[in-house]
């Protein structure tokens, strides 16, 4: 569904207190407010009928310290992960983050909670954030974390706004924590695995105490193809690729299978992301491939992505997935859909939604930030 | 004082030997790890189960008691201090381990399971669980959420939060809610994300889903010394520059060497600092990086390098490490411990501050830490019998802590803000931070009766705006008793 923005003022601060002027602004006004950063998730979540303003992090484009012997990066919102790398990298320095999209920009890929396949071996932006600037509803400017990775000082705001699609406030700035470069990175790749081959390998592999940095499971007409991303010194990444062949003969070089991957994360008319237990893969295979997606699989996380056109029918095969899904413990959500759409969203909200309803109410108590988007129409 | 109907309640609720009345007994409550703050808890409840919990929150709630949860009581911060006419929920009977999924990586316990004791059970099966804080042999996982421990090898592997997939929590209003599990992404807030490091003022958690992870391939310690802590910490960075990630990297000076060597035995040299370092992962990798470290330890002016013969070797070295706070009892009658933070690169100018101010106080320091992360443990050694040396102390603690804010870091890295760290958290802080994560806890406790005067400086009621530090409210009534 496309963000109805085009009747909607635009604000584009370039400080953290110009948006903390807007953003009061807005409250005194009582208009709905839309967060825009690198706009390259903004199909995600349940857009409200109305938008009365949007604010762009366009202009909060400072890296504001970078401290290389410390490994830790504080930039403002609207900052790309682009940048981010590109400044790290001359330290031979990363953010491990590697979301498809490298116009994104840090304030949104902490508010969508975005993540690329090296999650497998970092872990999300939850797992990377030390610390984040938030612009509250009032526009009261809140800080959590810090700039010092071991921090257990207070509630821990960072993680609360990971993935919170901006209807807590405005995230003006974030502190990462960085990791080095490795010296070598090389994938291979097991062809035309069945699902169950593809549970089985990813634990014969960490049975064998291979470390891969990233593991991605591509579906194609031949069954899988499992990709595994190796890290680290040299030696360390021949070692475990040698292994691996070792208990998978069919192991190859990697060809487009990068490419491939990216594709489904990030096209499609219809894209959803499944989340299930790694070994519930063929059941959530099977689930899917009357859709007749493209399907990628984070075999060690459990996590997928399903994009393509929307067949006939779509939405009736991706509800009875949901349910299913969700019934053993996982979840479904329609990342983006065809205008008009039948599925909901987001699917059943858990059952700490009461929570979840409590911190919206005490965050945005006039519900003006993105009211709605969210799951359960936070 | 808590009235006869509700002891009669709890008694009901949780069976007559489990509810504990009795001051003498009461009194073994007092105080956590952090023995300078003690208060005697109104009532002491043992619950074996959820719903037990969940009754134990009902009716603390129709009495409108404060409930404070306590683990193993092993704490650096004060974070199971009780308040008066509190009633203290000890959590040591939950102890079962529920379910062990390791194909997918995760498994579920109750809070009182020895945080040891879980990586004991998974260990014939070649996997482990990573937090693994000093006290791991005693402190339980339940306290380890709370306080989003950590330990020494988080450098690589992150803390307690990076390892939590879900919990199950009993609310201040008594119901019982799962926040998170097995399955990554649950839809919606992170909340678990916000439970972990809640020092109890969120919830009573009753389960927890851990994350398991497969055992390395090899691991290599080695252990070195320098002249000072200024070599030893430009090692460190030497190390971490050249794009080793250590699983961790932990450093003593003089005083913490000498007191390591009274108490363990372990034959280390006088000298001004040490190293140990444990590198782990795919065999290759592990040589390759081990080998390198040392040549850079070696560089940056290392007098001995020392790697263990065997596995036992390695154990005893890592025991020396981890007894280090229990060892400076041999050296000092009396000691505080702080639990400050700063950014790797200014480690050898903060030590020296630290040094300097310690002097100064006519006492003296000795600093056992996490160098990896910068998360900073200076002993403060003084001696109760002297007059004034414990206030002394105290004042020393808290200028270390200020140095920490001022080189950019934070007053606690994996002990929790607790009772003990509250007064400074609005020198960390500012009050608009605080009032918004007061709106964070409002939303699970809005009566405030989960663990109260716990991180916050002030008690903060829901709906409050901001307002100015005062000190602990404990210490103006002087209801915190001291030594």
């Amino acid at each position: 569904m496309s963000a109805p923005f085009e009747a909607a003022e635009s604000h584009e601060p370039c400080s953290v207190q110009e948006a903390a002027r807007a953003m009061e602004h807005l409250g005194r006004e009582g208009k709905r407010v839309a967060f825009v950063g690198g706009g390259t998730e903004l199909e995600l979540g349940r857009w409200p009928e109305r938008i009365d303003a949007v604010v762009r992090t366009k202009g909060l484009g400072r890296i504001v310290e970078y401290q290389p012997a410390d490994m830790v990066m504080v930039v403002e919102a609207g900052v790309t992960l682009t940048e981010v790398q590109a400044a790290a990298r001359e330290n031979r320095q990363r953010l491990a983050l590697d979301p498809p999209w490298g116009k994104a920009t840090m304030g949104g890929i902490v508010a969508s909670g975005a993540f690329g396949p090296r999650r497998a071996r970092y872990g999300a932006v939850r797992d990377l954030i030390i610390g984040v600037q938030m612009v509250r509803a009032d526009g009261v400017v809140a800080r959590g974390g810090g700039k010092v990775v071991k921090n257990v000082a207070g509630f821990d705001l960072p993680k609360l706004a990971c993935g919170s699609l901006g209807t807590l406030g405005l995230i003006a700035g974030a502190t990462f924590r960085l990791h080095p470069l490795p010296e070598a990175s090389q994938t291979v790749v097991l062809p035309g695995l069945s699902a169950g081959e593809v549970v089985a390998m990813t634990s014969r592999a960490r049975a064998a105490q291979l470390e891969p940095a990233a593991a991605v499971a591509l579906r194609s007409v031949s069954g899988f193809d499992l990709a595994l991303c190796f890290e680290g010194f040299g030696k360390g990444v021949e070692q475990q690729i040698a292994k691996l062949r070792q208990i998978a003969p069919t192991a190859r070089d990697a060809s487009d299978e990068w490419s491939r991957h990216d594709l489904v994360r990030r096209g499609g008319e219809l894209r959803v992301k499944v989340a299930a237990l790694p070994t519930h893969l063929p059941d959530v295979d099977r689930l899917l491939a009357p859709l007749g997606l493209r399907f990628v699989w984070y075999p060690t996380l459990g996590i997928g992505f399903a994009a393509g056109a929307a067949a006939e029918q779509a939405a009736a095969l991706l509800a009875d997935a949901r349910a299913e899904i969700v019934r053993r413990g996982g979840s479904l959500v329609v990342q983006t859909a065809p205008a008009g759409f039948p599925l909901e969203t987001w699917g059943p909200p858990p059952p700490s939604f009461p929570i979840m309803q409590r911190i919206k109410q005490n965050f945005d108590p006039d519900r003006r930030l993105n009211p709605g988007r969210f799951v359960g129409g936070l | 004082m808590i009235s006869q109907a509700a002891i009669r309640s709890m008694k009901d609720a949780v069976g007559e030997r489990n509810c504990i009345t009795e001051p003498e007994q009461l009194r073994v409550y007092e105080c956590d790890g952090l023995t300078s703050f003690r208060l005697v808890p109104g009532l002491v409840v043992l619950p074996a189960t959820t719903a037990e919990v969940a009754e134990v929150a009902r009716i603390a709630r129709a009495h409108g008691l404060p409930l404070v949860p306590r683990g193993s009581g092993t704490g650096l911060s004060g974070g199971a201090l009780p308040v008066p006419g509190c009633v203290l929920v000890g959590l040591a009977r939950m102890k079962r381990i529920a379910e062990i999924d390791l194909e997918n990586g995760w498994m579920r316990v109750e809070p009182g399971v020895i945080n040891l004791e879980v990586s004991r059970r998974l260990e014939p099966s070649g996997y482990y669980y990573a937090p693994d804080p000093s006290s791991q042999s005693v402190c339980s996982i339940g306290g380890n959420v709370a306080e989003n421990s950590g330990g020494a090898h988080c450098l690589k592997y992150g803390f307690t939060v990076n390892h939590v997939l879900g919990a199950r929590v009993v609310l201040s209003d008594s119901s019982v809610v799962d926040l998170g599990g097995p399955v990554l992404d649950t839809p919606g807030y992170d909340l678990t994300g916000a439970l972990v490091g809640s020092e109890g003022t969120l919830g009573i958690v009753t389960e927890v889903v851990l994350r398991v992870l497969r055992k390395p391939e090899a691991t290599r310690t080695f252990f070195a010394t320098f002249p000072s802590t200024d070599e030893a910490g430009n090692a460190v960075s030497r190390i971490i520059a050249a794009g080793i990630v250590p699983a961790a990297i932990e450093m003593m000076d003089r005083l913490a060497i000498v007191a390591i060597k009274a108490a363990t035995g372990v034959d280390w040299p006088d000298v001004g600092a040490a190293l140990l370092m444990d590198v782990d992962g795919p065999l290759a990798e592990v040589e390759h990086t081990a080998q390198e470290a040392v040549r850079i330890a070696r560089e940056a002016g290392a007098l001995l390098v020392r790697l263990p013969k065997d596995e036992a070797e390695r154990q005893t070295m890592w025991k020396g490490r981890k007894s280090a706070f229990a060892a400076v009892g041999r050296i000092s009658p009396n000691y505080t411990v702080q639990d400050g933070v700063i950014p790797r690169s200014v480690i050898a100018p903060v030590l020296r501050e630290i040094e300097e101010l310690t002097t100064r106080a006519g006492l003296r320091v000795a600093n056992v830490f996490h160098a990896g992360d910068g998360n900073l443990h200076p002993l403060v050694l003084y001696d109760a019998r002297i007059e004034g040396q414990e206030k002394l102390a105290e004042e020393v603690g808290g200028e270390i802590l200020r140095c920490c804010i001022r080189a950019g870091g934070s007053i606690t890295g994996e002990h929790g803000v607790g009772a003990d760290k509250a007064p400074y958290m609005g020198e960390l802080f500012s009050d608009d931070d605080l009032a918004t994560m007061a709106l964070l806890r409002c939303s699970f406790d809005p009566e405030g009766r989960m663990n109260p005067g716990k991180i916050f400086p002030t008690p903060r009621l829901c709906g409050d705006k901001p307002g100015k530090y005062t000190p602990h409210p404990l210490e103006e009534t002087g209801e915190a008793g001291r030594g």
